[in-house]
């Protein structure tokens, strides 16, 4: 076994709501609220309405070998080579999904927290961490997830409630004023950040303690992470309004700047930055653990953490390669990414069951 | 040339870290996997800090994708 290690129920739990909230808590406002205007959080609602059969899709995928990665039983389903393709493919999608993130992360600390500081320097302290985590393994990075989460979830509640005195509710209206397309049209990347970003966890499920019990707490931790991910958007249309969300790369930090309590609690928004770098370096941490490990598993390697060094330094270059530009990465990743993610989270669970019915008819036929 | 001796420096730092335990075991295949990774690093890295004109990574996904998601927004137009 490459990996040793064992998570409970409800850690899984935690770390699904972390990483679906993930980085979506500081960039998704803005994605939907370009094409919906102040409609965004009925989005982000139809968002959570497609992704939770997206997640259950996932679980039942999970259910087929329930000792087995995706990359595993990629092999047992799609046969040795087209299996090993197709897991090469996944792995290269994850891998991708971490450089995109880590450069979010350096984008988001250049031009907001540290102007003056180079990107490289941010991202290899933060890829530092990342590589440390993998190397440790699921069951200590969870366990981190569990002692964190309670001060993310504090830190969450204090951010919301020191901004509903700035809610104004005539920012949100009219509702639907312009008909139901734009408002679906911004439910796609809400649908795909959050949600569809879960296929991570087909390379988590054989190291759940109690497998019975996966799919209802998978669900209950997308569900909690979208409910979050709602009032966010919400809040920030409440705030900001409509315009200055859309107009704004980051406009949840831009609307923790707002937060104005009796003229003593000022400027805390780094509330917002602490809550998000716990959230995506979850993320970012998971998505590289599960390159590594589903890397050795495919090509039959016997140790997964010496491949963390050499692969980190990759990710480190490729995020820089990502992108020329903070505008080109925007557009590319609020417009053409969540078909990515969709094809990975709806395509390949879809075949893998496809294929396995025909398997299991075939073989009682004969 | 300051950055591709830098480059050197950190890929022996990795191969003195890991290298010995993976020889010391035996692992042979494992042994390639790793030098495959850390050269396919080194070109990359030197690429990077020659300042060569690369396309972004992300072009690739453009080119597959552009067609679906032209489609998908057209039909909500």
């Amino acid at each position: 076994m490459l990996e040793n290690g064992k998570i409970g129920v409800r850690q899984l739990t935690i770390l699904v709501i972390l990483i679906s909230i993930g980085d979506a808590i500081l960039v998704l406002p803005s994605i939907p609220a370009i094409e919906a205007k102040q409609d965004a959080w009925i989005s982000v609602v139809i968002g959570l309405a497609i992704g939770l059969p997206i997640v259950y899709l996932l679980t039942i995928v999970g259910k087929l070998y329930p000792g087995l990665t995706v990359v595993e039983y990629n092999e047992k389903i799609l046969g040795t080579w087209l299996g090993k393709a197709i897991s090469l493919f996944f792995l290269s999608y994850l891998f991708f999904s971490a450089a995109a993130h880590l450069r979010e992360s350096s984008d988001f600390m250049i031009t907001n927290i540290m102007p003056e500081t180079p990107i490289m320097a941010i991202n290899i302290l933060f890829l530092g961490i990342i590589v440390m985590g993998a190397r440790l393994g699921l069951e200590t990075l969870t366990r981190t997830a569990e002692i964190l989460f309670p001060w993310f979830i504090l830190l969450l509640l204090m951010f919301i409630l020191f901004l509903i005195p700035q809610a104004d509710i005539k920012n949100m209206l009219p509702v639907l004023g312009e008909g139901i397309k734009p408002v679906i049209r911004g439910s796609i990347a809400s649908a795909a950040f959050p949600f569809a970003e879960l296929v991570v966890f087909l390379m988590v499920f054989p190291y759940v303690n109690q497998t019975n019990r996966i799919r209802r707490s998978f669900l209950l931790g997308a569900l909690l992470g979208g409910i979050v991910l709602i009032a966010i958007v919400a809040l920030s249309i409440l705030v900001l309004g409509a315009d200055l969300v859309a107009r704004n790369i980051y406009p949840s930090f831009f609307m923790a700047k707002k937060i104005s309590i009796g003229n003593f609690l000022e400027r805390v928004e780094a509330i917002l930055a602490i809550i998000w770098f716990i959230s995506i370096y979850f993320k970012i941490t998971l998505y590289y653990y599960a390159f590594n490990l589903g890397l050795a598993q495919t090509l039959k390697l016997r140790e997964y953490r010496f491949l963390t060094l050499p692969s980190g330094m990759i990710l480190l270059l490729l995020s820089l390669m990502v992108a020329p530009n903070i505008t080109y990465y925007n557009e590319v990743i609020s417009k053409y990414w969540p078909n990515l993610d969709f094809t990975y989270s709806i395509l390949l669970p879809l075949l893998l069951l496809g294929v396995y019915a025909l398997r299991k008819k075939f073989k009682r036929n004969m | 040339m300051w950055a591709i001796a830098g480059i050197i420096a950190v890929i022996i730092a990795i191969i003195m870290f890991e290298a010995p335990s993976l020889r010391r075991k035996q692992l042979r295949k494992e042994l390639w996997v790793f030098s495959i990774l850390l050269l396919i690093g080194f070109g990359l890295g030197v690429a990077i800090s020659l300042h060569m004109k690369l396309p972004p990574a992300l072009d690739w996904i453009i080119v597959i994708y552009k067609p679906l998601t032209d489609a998908l927004i057209g039909l909500l137009k």
